[in-house]
């Protein structure tokens, strides 16, 4: 069989991912087996006859191998576990068990009620330090369908947003609207802390919870420090907490 | 193909280009923000976007300097907010195009000496470009300035300085311009699919021992390129506005080659103490001020502009809501990789097929995009995870100390008879699952069709770039102001100003500040 320039790599390690490791390795036989076929010739093939020798069901083939171990992808994007449940994991707390969902990050801090009845629940980074916390309704908001749903009927007062997404485009039309957003991912530069500094409303990113469920009251302290740029690259713990409240 | 054609000092120097690309692609990469969203499949759609880039850009760029070299886009890029600033040109013409050339690598399609021509020369427009752009700061790009991003020449930001109003936080002009930004900010996220791309900040600029001034471009926020814009777009008045803002007690020592900043004290909007606001593009002539005329006027323009951004965030969203995947990754990479379409405007080269279509070369990969491996195979892209980023176990790379480099270099054996190849060939054909693009582009010379658009372009002379002024830079006025050419040249800036017009060249920072208080 061909063999690849690649192949002479003296420093190669595989990479960290064994599904870019399957991928890449199915690649590079697929290449050298066309390459065989045309008879050798390199300079011939790599812009010319590859692009027709080397298509799109060649790559579909080897998504479909790797389907067939039983492998399920990680996703995303709703879109993608939309279109194709078949080939990835499972969405949840995104329809009717929203009612009994809760993010239950093994990272979350917890501790029984204080003398005000708080229980702590989580932790997050603060965006930006406010006179006094925040106290909210919890809604779960992770999904395009919720967000279309919210927009036609509005997003009821004292809502605080959990989000486990970090971007800025998922909540667009009704951001604006929250009294507080809860995020289980990004950092206080992600978009979405970007824009929720911009229009005022306090945020904690990166949050780890538990047991918070829709409707439940929740009390941010975004009074804590902002996190700063350099306690993220020095790795300086610098968080907010969350508590769950009587209702 | 042995080279005859290519030299070492041609191949050292687009080494050390390659090389520097990497070392800040690292750096920004690992530093700032992680991007994602549940909306858009984004690592499958920047997957997809480097592929585009890498078969296309180098007939595109080809294409360009056909019509104008890379210097003279270079330098009226200083002169208008539009989307050849950072990140398009700083980083992401390099970047996009390394990162597909180094997944490729990976996959064995190809080798470090394959399309070497190519890369010989996008480097080289690039470097041509960055250093015309840059040449009042003298460096290549922010990062080798120390993470600064200082491009306009003094008549300028005399100009936006003299003419920005003041505001405090509480006051009308404040919370217009705040809102203004943050709704501004939020459509930007969602018209370039979650990236940021539609943004950019530069400065910072010295006004004072305790302000200094950001200058932030929103970009492409109306008719124009971009399908998805289409319709809803439609009453958003402005493609590109400047914001330019004065801020107190608060200095911001990174600006990056993303064109986003870090700040000490952290920047809020409490520290936000004036603000102007301008448009631009390639037809404009440099910077249009808008609703300039008094505080008041300003403060109801920020307002309006803010409604009219809202409404067409939220009829975007609805419309991006319904798209199938394979629109949402269209819309993603096409953002992407015409990330640098301004340079095509400038040069009055535009065409719909050349940025708004996903080549067939690039296309080919599409089934392989799903979630989990674009996510996996984009950060070992990023970090230096695959196996031709690793070297020698006595290497140690810039900011990691790994063992690793993020784009490979070309192989220098090509000089001594090792074979390579030229090119990945021409512009092949493209397609999309978007809808066509509506002839309708919403310019400063009014909403016209393409055609229109590209005649103007060409025939467009900013008279900075007139050959009795191109070259008279920073060096120059510094030994001949007063002196009645340097007035000519400051006046071309002045003409619009509210505070400025006909005042000539010697004004000094201090005689700014003067003017300043005498008009409030």
């Amino acid at each position: 069989m061909a063999k690849l320039y690649i192949d002479g790599d003296k420093y190669a390690e595989p990479s960290a991912s064994v599904v870019v490791d399957a991928y890449h390795a199915a690649i590079k036989d697929l290449v050298r087996r066309r390459l065989d076929e045309v008879g050798g010739d390199w300079a011939s093939f790599v812009f010319d006859k590859s692009y027709d020798l080397i298509g799109a069901k060649d790559f579909a083939a080897i998504e479909n191998k790797l389907l067939a171990t039983g492998h399920r992808f990680d996703w995303s994007a709703m879109i993608s576990v939309r279109e194709r449940p078949e080939a990835y994991k499972p969405a949840t707390g995104i329809g009717d068990d929203i009612k009994t969902f809760s993010f239950e990050h093994p990272e979350a801090k917890v501790a029984p009620p204080d003398a005000e009845g708080r229980e702590q629940r989580g932790i997050g980074d603060n965006v930006v330090k406010y006179p006094k916390n925040l106290v909210g309704i919890a809604r779960y908001i992770r999904s395009s369908e919720r967000v279309l749903e919210l927009l036609a009927s509005g997003v009821p007062a004292d809502t605080v947003a959990i989000i486990d997404d970090s971007g800025g485009t998922l909540t667009a039309p009704i951001l604006e609207q929250f009294k507080g957003v809860i995020c289980a991912g990004g950092t206080v530069r992600s978009h979405l802390g970007i824009l929720t500094r911009e229009y005022g409303i306090p945020c904690l990113m990166n949050a780890k919870v538990s047991g918070i469920r829709e409707g439940d009251r929740v009390e941010i302290e975004c009074t804590a420090p902002a996190k700063t740029a350099e306690a993220y690259q020095t790795g300086v713990e610098m968080t907010a907490k969350i508590w769950r409240l009587n209702k | 193909m042995a080279s005859s054609r290519i030299s070492y000092a041609q191949l050292l120097e687009t080494n050390n280009l390659v090389q520097a690309s990497a070392d800040e692609t690292y750096w920004l990469c690992v530093t700032r923000t992680v991007q994602e969203s549940k909306l858009f499949p984004v690592p499958a759609y920047m997957m997809l976007s480097y592929m585009m880039s890498y078969y296309r850009y180098p007939s595109l760029l080809r294409k360009i300097e056909s019509r104008m070299s890379a210097e003279e886009i270079g330098d009226r890029a200083r002169n208008a907010g539009i989307k050849i600033q950072n990140p398009s040109m700083g980083w992401a013409l390099p970047g996009f195009y390394l990162l597909g050339r180094e997944w490729l690598i990976n996959l064995g399609l190809i080798r470090p000496q394959d399309a070497v021509e190519d890369l010989i020369y996008v480097m080289d427009f690039w470097k041509r470009f960055q250093l015309a752009w840059h040449r009042n700061n003298g460096h290549i790009t922010n990062k080798e300035f120390g993470h600064r991003g200082q491009f306009l020449p003094e008549r300028r930001i005399q100009v936006f300085h003299a003419d920005m109003y003041d505001c405090k936080q509480g006051d009308a002009l404040h919370e217009a311009a705040q809102n203004f930004m943050a709704a501004a900010s939020q459509y930007g996220f969602l018209i370039s699919c979650e990236s940021r791309i539609s943004l950019h900040n530069s400065g910072p600029y010295k006004l004072g021992d305790d302000r200094e001034m950001i200058v932030r471009d929103f970009m492409d926020l109306s008719e124009s390129d971009f399908p998805w814009l289409d319709d809803v777009a439609r009453d958003v008045p402005y493609n590109n506005l400047t914001v330019t803002m004065a801020v107190k007690d608060c200095h911001f020592y990174l600006v990056d080659d993303w064109g986003s900043f870090e700040s000490k004290p952290e920047f809020a909007a409490d520290k936000l103490v004036g603000v102007g606001l301008y448009t631009s593009d390639s037809l404009s002539d440099g910077y249009l001020p808008v609703a300039m005329g008094s505080r008041e006027e300003l403060t109801a323009c920020f307002r309006s502009l803010t409604e009219k951004v809202k409404d067409a965030n939220n009829k975007l969203w609805r419309r991006v809501a319904g798209w199938s995947r394979d629109q949402m990754m269209d819309a993603g990479a096409i953002t992407y990789f015409s990330i640098v379409k301004d340079l095509a405007h400038v040069a009055g080269v535009y065409q719909v097929a050349d940025w708004m279509t996903v080549d067939e070369r690039a296309e080919r990969f599409r089934p392989l995009f799903n979630d989990e491996y674009s996510r996996d195979v984009l950060v070992g892209l990023c970090i230096g995870a695959h196996p031709s980023h690793r070297l020698s176990e006595y290497t140690m790379m810039q900011h990691s100390n790994a063992a690793q480099r993020l784009y490979s270099l070309i192989p220098y054996s090509i000089l001594q008879g090792e074979d390579y190849t030229p090119t990945s060939g021409p512009i092949y054909p493209g397609a999309s699952h978007l809808p066509g693009k509506l002839d309708r582009y919403n310019t400063t010379r009014g909403v016209i069709g393409l055609a229109e658009y590209n005649r103007m372009a060409r025939e467009a002379r900013p008279p900075a770039l007139e050959p009795k002024y191109r070259h008279l830079c920073e060096t120059w006025v510094k030994y001949h102001a007063g002196e009645p050419l340097a007035d000519e040249l400051y006046r071309l800036d002045q003409a619009n100003s509210r505070l400025l017009r006909d005042k000539g060249s010697r004004l000094k920072r201090a005689d700014i500040e003067k003017l300043r208080a005498s008009s409030r």
